[in-house]
């Protein structure tokens, strides 16, 4: 009796759980059914398979590639360059001053380490206006463009990701015991050493749970590059790249779910591959945060 | 030694990581180049050794001249080859698409300090770059044009690469047909049978609807916000009339007698224009609509058909007869290039005169459907609403494009009025005091 | 002093001294306004060669000090460039009539009262509220349940987790075109079927606010959820198995054993979802861009019915132009983001205490 109603509650269980998986895909689902027709089928039946065909998918994918308010190479490649850099360079930088602010108790570590905790809660649009005026007349001043320059763009990223990178490491390097260190040191190590040798290899699970948090972000990100490239700026990420696209007078779906799905693959190939990584990684930045 | 290495090679890492944070903008620039897939954007670091930056502009990159209309974006492109190859200059051409405002976009580039030499600009706008823009007066093509922008500060600024008009545009085939003859429409009631005999006779004449009219606010803003509201503010008034446009402007006043009529009039559209494409329609279907014969009228301008292979039907302008005795379309120069004053004014300069002359005007007349504003043009526009247009310009029954003087956003919060106005939300009075108070609150908030 | 190589000692003082000379040439050729573009260059080798030659300092008694001083400046310095410096200015420029370029004068507060008699803001305001309370309960609610769905036995768990986390991996802007195409032609063919009206939810304030929340829990509640689940299973199983032997019913265990068990995760999610709510801005943006009208809200009639804070100081300032305008009101938000944050975190605190 008992296990008949358990497998009738199974059962029952399973089949939401497929129906709100049904729910949560089905968005997915129409993206890729509807990049691959024309436009006047889609106006005509969004939902349904007719006109399907993959060389029409060929087509609006190529119209999309090429078109000159998209360039979607170019997009991708900077989307890219710009996400790799920043996340290398936060992750090393953020390592670096997390340690150094770990291990020193002084009233100055306290102090930055605190700014950076309190630094969390600013929102974007409080700092956006003046960053982007200060960035304009510092590159003026200094010679160095930081508007429309891929430079300019990581150095903010490192600026904006710097407080919630220190915060998570700052966790997993407070449960390292300082004896590792004092052992090091008696060895010969200078600090430095002690920290590139032997601190920073073990950092490497947290390091990757933050350089998830930050890829999700900055790949992700519109406001800042909309602001810091322009949305017609020779520098554009794959997100300005889609609102320009979409922002002129095109208002063809199936170019815009085209290029919509364009944008889409890279982060679902890789999230196929290191599933485990990224949802672990979001949880421990969540709870850790 | 080991020491010693591993310090270089620390060392090494700190410059590495410094130099590409903190500048060296030639470190990372492979992948613009990788990407700059666009013939225009080409030797975009070059300049970065031996230009002066004090005048950047002039660095022998080119004349950038930003496009608002991204429909001629091809054409543009050709141009740029064209100018190229006649003169040896370079003109990088930029576009910015339809909704997303060039002049919004502009703001953005002037705060970034990213300015092109030429831009585009509708006349209100001058006020926002007051003292920034060239001064064009004397140059040759402003002898052959009464079309340019002259500004009361800066002097002639605006150089007009087209004209355009806007009206309501017919399909004179399906008029025919079902006998309304478009010359008659000159008041409220003869639109009132000509829609109801239309309307009648939909299935009879092959149509969905009487009307493509669409009053989206979110993408389509700027054909309700601005073209149509432009016609409450000029229709049946002469070319240099601003009588409802100062009256706007001072603090954002409305005729009530004269928008209570324009209400009643966009009622109508209302009424006769396709439901589907009424309140959440795009600018594609509607254009779309419009050329496959769908509608008998389209609110929209020259613009929507550049060419006549788009249509197998006669075109034609109507006038926005809301009161009796209208006789006018818009028509004129929606918008300006300018030369930034800051950047390259003398190769803007050379630009323009070199624009207005017979192998520019070519492309622009003949390939982007453009109506040239210059009188030495031979080509005759191949745009099928150029005939329609050009009778009602040379009988002098057109009017200004004023609606391009209000106040810079207005159209982002009157769009909204039409669209509820389409939903049914408001009624003609309700419309009126509505627009008369959003209005009102925007001018003066 | 011995214990330093003369080569050392050279190598440090050197580059210390042609970095700083570097330097100074570039800032001397900046504040000269010469445009020479090699100052740019000069300073960052400049200031490179500086670290270089400050790292090699023979010393034993400072190294530690100057390695952490080198380890730490990269990081300050850029977070000091974007966050310190811009917002200090950024809270100095809201009390001025500032252009984003030049500021011609002080104003005092005159941003700040002009604000509060902005109908169309203070509308801003309180749908934001309504954003935040309405996802703060849905969104939690919807994880909340797909937690306790993916922590029951069920087979081919680690596909719907998977699955209902997708959306989460999508950034704003591009979800919310797939999702005013969905609303705009797909939802509305139910609809004409179904009610006979043919317009898309999107064109209409109040069901284009639904809309928004519906699809910021599409986006957001798979991520809540993977936080719950974590949660979930850190309640150790004998506890449970303790409870079912005592005879409680599903229920029972659900409210008098999970719930009070996970107080620690709800408080986590109620501030990831509190937060982020808040500052929603791309969805918003690709969704409506603010678009919708309210008939009568104050005396007013108002016609940026979907346009939340985050929103709002984006158009006021970008598109109208009012930088000063819009710093202010973005000053005002970061303030009351920081008293919600700390009354959220004092009152669940105090909770969980008393739990």
């Amino acid at each position: 009796m008992k296990t008949r109603e358990k497998t009738s509650a199974v059962a029952v269980k399973m089949v939401i759980a497929i129906i709100i998986a049904l729910y949560v895909l089905f968005p997915f689902f129409l993206v890729v059914i509807n990049s691959c027709k024309p436009t006047d089928m889609i106006t005509a039946n969004p939902i349904g398979l007719e006109g399907v065909s993959l060389p029409q998918l060929y087509q609006n994918l190529k119209d999309v590639i090429n078109n000159t308010h998209f360039l979607f190479w170019s997009a991708f490649e900077y989307s890219v360059v710009i996400t790799l850099l920043s996340l290398i360079l936060l992750a090393l930088f953020g390592a670096m001053a997390a340690w150094v602010i770990c291990r020193n108790k002084t009233r100055w570590s306290t102090f930055i380490y605190f700014t950076f905790i309190a630094s969390m809660i600013i929102p974007f649009q409080v700092v956006m206006l003046p960053l982007i005026s200060t960035f304009r007349d510092v590159g003026k001043f200094v010679g160095i463009p930081m508007l429309q320059s891929v430079p300019g763009i990581i150095f903010a990223y490192l600026g904006f990701g710097g407080a919630m990178t220190v915060f998570i490491l700052n966790g997993f390097i407070k449960g390292i015991p300082i004896t590792l260190e004092e052992a090091a040191s008696i060895d010969g190590c200078s600090p430095e050493q002690t920290f590139f040798l032997i601190i920073f290899p073990l950092l490497k699970p947290v390091i990757t749970t933050v350089t998830i948090l930050n890829g999700m972000w900055i790949w992700n990100d519109y406001l800042l590059p909309s602001m810091m490239l322009g949305q017609n700026g020779k520098v554009k990420t794959l997100p300005v790249a889609v609102q320009a696209f979409v922002g002129s007078y095109v208002k063809q779906w199936n170019l815009i779910l085209a290029a919509a799905l364009l944008a889409i693959i890279p982060i679902v190939i890789l999230f196929l591959f290191a599933q485990k990584q990224i949802m672990e990684g979001m949880i421990e930045g969540a709870v850790k945060g | 030694m080991k020491r010693k290495l591993l310090s270089v090679l620390l060392a090494g890492a700190m410059v590495a990581s410094l130099s590409a944070c903190g500048g060296a903008a030639t470190a990372t620039a492979p992948a613009a180049d990788a990407g700059s897939e666009a013939e225009a954007t080409t030797d975009e670091e070059a300049p970065a050794e031996e230009a002066d930056s004090a005048a950047p502009a002039a660095s022998g990159e080119g004349v950038r001249l930003l496009n608002g209309k991204p429909e001629i974006d091809q054409q543009l492109q050709d141009l740029a080859k064209l100018y190229n190859e006649e003169t040896g200059n370079t003109l990088i051409v930029e576009t910015i698409g339809g909704d997303t405002n060039a002049s919004d976009e502009l703001k953005k580039m002037y705060q970034a300090d990213n300015m092109p030499d030429i831009f585009v600009i509708e006349a209100n706008q001058a006020d926002t770059w007051d003292g920034m823009l060239a001064d064009l007066a004397g140059e040759e093509w402003t002898d052959k044009t009464g079309f340019e922008l002259v500004n009361a500060s800066m002097g002639t600024i605006g150089f007009p690469y087209t004209v355009e008009a806007t009206a309501l545009g017919y399909n004179a085939d399906v008029l025919k047909a079902a006998g309304v003859d478009p010359a008659s429409l000159t008041s409220p009631a003869a639109y009132a049978d000509a829609f109801k005999t239309l309307d009648e006779k939909k299935d009879e004449l092959g149509i969905t609807a009487v009307l493509g009219w669409c009053a989206e606010p979110a993408n389509l803003g700027w054909s309700s916000g601005t073209h149509v509201f432009g016609q409450y503010l000029d229709a049946g008034l002469k070319a240099d009339d601003t009588t409802y446009i100062d009256l706007l402007n001072d603090g954002g006043k409305v005729d009530e007698k004269r928008m209570k009529a324009f209400a009643e009039f966009v009622g109508m559209m209302n009424q006769y224009s396709d439901p589907d494409l009424l309140v959440d329609g795009t600018y594609d279907e509607q254009v779309a609509g419009f050329k496959d014969g769908k509608y008998a009228f389209i609110t929209q301008g020259n613009w929507c058909v550049t060419s006549p292979d788009d249509v197998s039907f006669e075109c034609g302008f109507a006038p926005y007869a809301f009161e009796d005795g209208i006789d006018t379309i818009i028509a004129g120069p929606p918008s300006y290039w300018v030369a930034y004053s800051e950047g390259d004014v003398d190769g803007a300069k050379e630009f323009f005169n070199w624009c207005a002359g017979d192998s520019a005007q070519n492309i622009l007349v003949n390939d982007a459907g453009l109506v040239s504003p210059f009188d030495d043009c031979k080509y005759e526009a191949v745009n099928p609403f150029y005939k329609s247009m050009k009778s009602y310009i040379d009988a002098g029954k057109y009017s200004g494009w004023h609606t391009m003087l209000k106040k810079d956003g207005l159209q982002n919060v009157t769009c909204q009025v039409f669209a509820d106005y389409a939903q049914g939300k408001l009624d003609a009075d309700g419309f009126a005091s509505t627009m008369a108070q959003v209005i009102q609150s925007y001018y003066n908030n | 002093m011995g214990e330093f190589s003369v080569g050392r000692k050279a190598a440090s003082f050197g580059c210390m001294i042609v970095g700083l000379v570097l330097m100074i040439w570039g800032l001397a050729m900046a504040i000269a306004k010469t445009g020479n573009t090699l100052r740019g260059g000069a300073l960052v080798v400049g200031a490179v060669a500086f670290f270089v030659g400050f790292y090699l300092f023979p010393t034993l008694k400072h190294h530690r000090t100057i390695v952490n001083i080198i380890f730490l400046f990269p990081l300050l310095f850029a977070f000091a460039v974007t966050v310190i410096i811009p917002l200090v200015l950024g809270i100095g420029y809201s009390f001025t009539d500032w252009n984003g370029i030049r500021t011609k004068g002080f104003v005092g507060l005159d941003n700040y009262m002009r604000m509060f008699r902005q109908p169309g803001f203070l509308w801003s305001i309180l749908i934001t509220f309504l954003f935040v309370v309405f996802n703060i309960i849905l969104v939690n609610l919807t994880a909340f349940l797909l937690a306790l769905l993916c922590t029951s036995k069920l087979k081919g768990l680690g596909f719907f987790r998977a699955a209902y986390f997708l959306p989460n991996l999508i950034g704003g802007i591009v979800l919310g075109y797939i999702w005013q195409f969905i609303f705009s032609n797909v939802i509305t063919k139910f609809t004409t079927a179904l009610f006979d009206s043919r317009y898309s939810m999107l064109s209409e304030t109040k069901t284009a606010f639904i809309g928004i929340v519906i699809v910021y829990i599409w986006q957001y509640a798979g991520y809540i959820m993977l936080i719950y689940i974590t949660g979930l299973n850190t309640i150790p199983g004998d506890v449970l198995e303790a409870s079912s032997i005592d005879g409680a019913n599903a229920t029972q265990t659900l409210f008098e054993i999970k719930i009070p068990m996970i107080a620690p995760t709800i408080t986590i999610c109620t501030f990831l979802t509190l937060t982020s709510a808040f500052k929603q801005f791309d969805v918003n943006l690709a969704l409506t861009n603010g678009t919708g009208s309210v008939a009568n809200f104050m005396g007013n009639y108002l016609t940026n019915g979907t346009e939340m804070l985050a929103l709002n100081i984006y158009s006021t300032a970008v598109i109208n132009n009012e930088y000063a305008f819009g710093e202010a009101k973005a000053v005002l938000f970061f303030i009351i983001l920081a008293v919600v944050s700390i009354v959220q975190v004092r009152i669940s605190n105090k909770k969980e205490v008393e739990l």
